[in-house]
């Protein structure tokens, strides 16, 4: 099941789920805060992964520019059984993290082909103003609650900015 | 620099009406080697052949029919041959006119050079 917590991020994601049929995807902002997944059943699953994913991106981009003086675009590790790809998304205003765990029902190619229009349609559907982000943001946990909240069907969907609604809306 | 599939695919890029031709891992779906016009997108088609002829193999495995030795689609502007080996899949696509059964036969010769 895909869940979304920005609403402008379910156009992207659906079909991208569906055509790679990846067993999880999560697109989240580096900070950690998860604006969509696919496949997960509990937050706390979802919390430990955005976490990760964004320890590892955070690492990859580092090493990357200690390297070659860019940060990797796309990293992939194929396990025994499962493999999983990740995937920078700079946008016009922000950039995004997609994690994509797959098995043998897609494959790395298929992953990298519906990867692209993902991109393209995650980029023409970002927000484009984004305010610069402190690496924790004060109210971290509260936004990641929210976000959870978002995602698991407890409160509203999130607007573009990531923020909630307004109590007047 | 010729690759070692290019002894595959230039007699498949020679055949009358073939527009293309690859090799991609069965498995992961990612391109070999191939020959293939600028406008057409090598690797999406890698991708794709490779999904169709895995999806292949399990449908024929689930339905008792055993492996699966050519897989042929027939779009409405040509036709998409693919064969697998060795963890491997060989596709051609061709116009419409495009003779399959010399490209099948051409295809089969060139199995035993997958490797």
């Amino acid at each position: 099941m895909t869940t979304v917590a920005a609403g402008w991020v379910e156009e992207p994601l659906r079909p991208f789920v569906e055509e790679t049929n990846v067993l999880f995807a999560l697109l989240l902002h580096p900070s950690g805060q998860v604006l969509g997944q696919h496949g997960f059943t509990r937050a706390v699953d979802v919390m430990a992964a955005c976490a990760l994913a964004a320890g590892i991106s955070a690492s990859a981009g580092a090493l990357g520019r200690e390297l070659g003086g860019a940060s990797f675009g796309e990293l992939h590790h194929a396990g025994r059984d499962r493999q999983i790809f990740m995937a920078d998304i700079p946008t016009r205003g922000d950039r995004y993290v997609l994690l994509a765990v797959f098995d043998r029902g897609s494959s790395l190619g298929l992953v990298q082909l519906y990867f692209r229009q993902f991109r393209e349609r995650l980029v023409a559907a970002a927000p484009v103003t984004s305010t610069p982000a402190p690496a924790l943001a004060a109210d971290f946990e509260g936004e990641l609650d929210r976000s959870l909240a978002a995602l698991f069907g407890r409160a509203p969907r999130l607007d573009v900015g990531g923020r909630p609604p307004s109590p007047s809306t | 620099m010729r690759s070692a599939f290019a002894t595959v695919l230039e007699p498949l890029a020679r055949q009358r009406g073939v527009l293309g031709c690859l090799v991609a891992g069965e498995e992961d779906g990612i391109l070999v080697d191939a020959f293939v016009r600028d406008a057409v997108d090598g690797a999406a088609l890698a991708a794709l052949a490779a999904a169709l002829h895995r999806r292949a193999r399990l449908a024929s495995g689930a339905a008792g029919l055993g492996g699966v030795s050519f897989v042929r689609l027939d779009a409405d502007g040509g036709h998409l041959c693919v064969l697998g080996h060795n963890e491997l899949v060989l596709a051609v696509f061709a116009q419409s006119g495009a003779n399959v059964g010399v490209i099948r036969s051409t295809m089969l010769r060139s199995l035993e050079a997958l490797a």
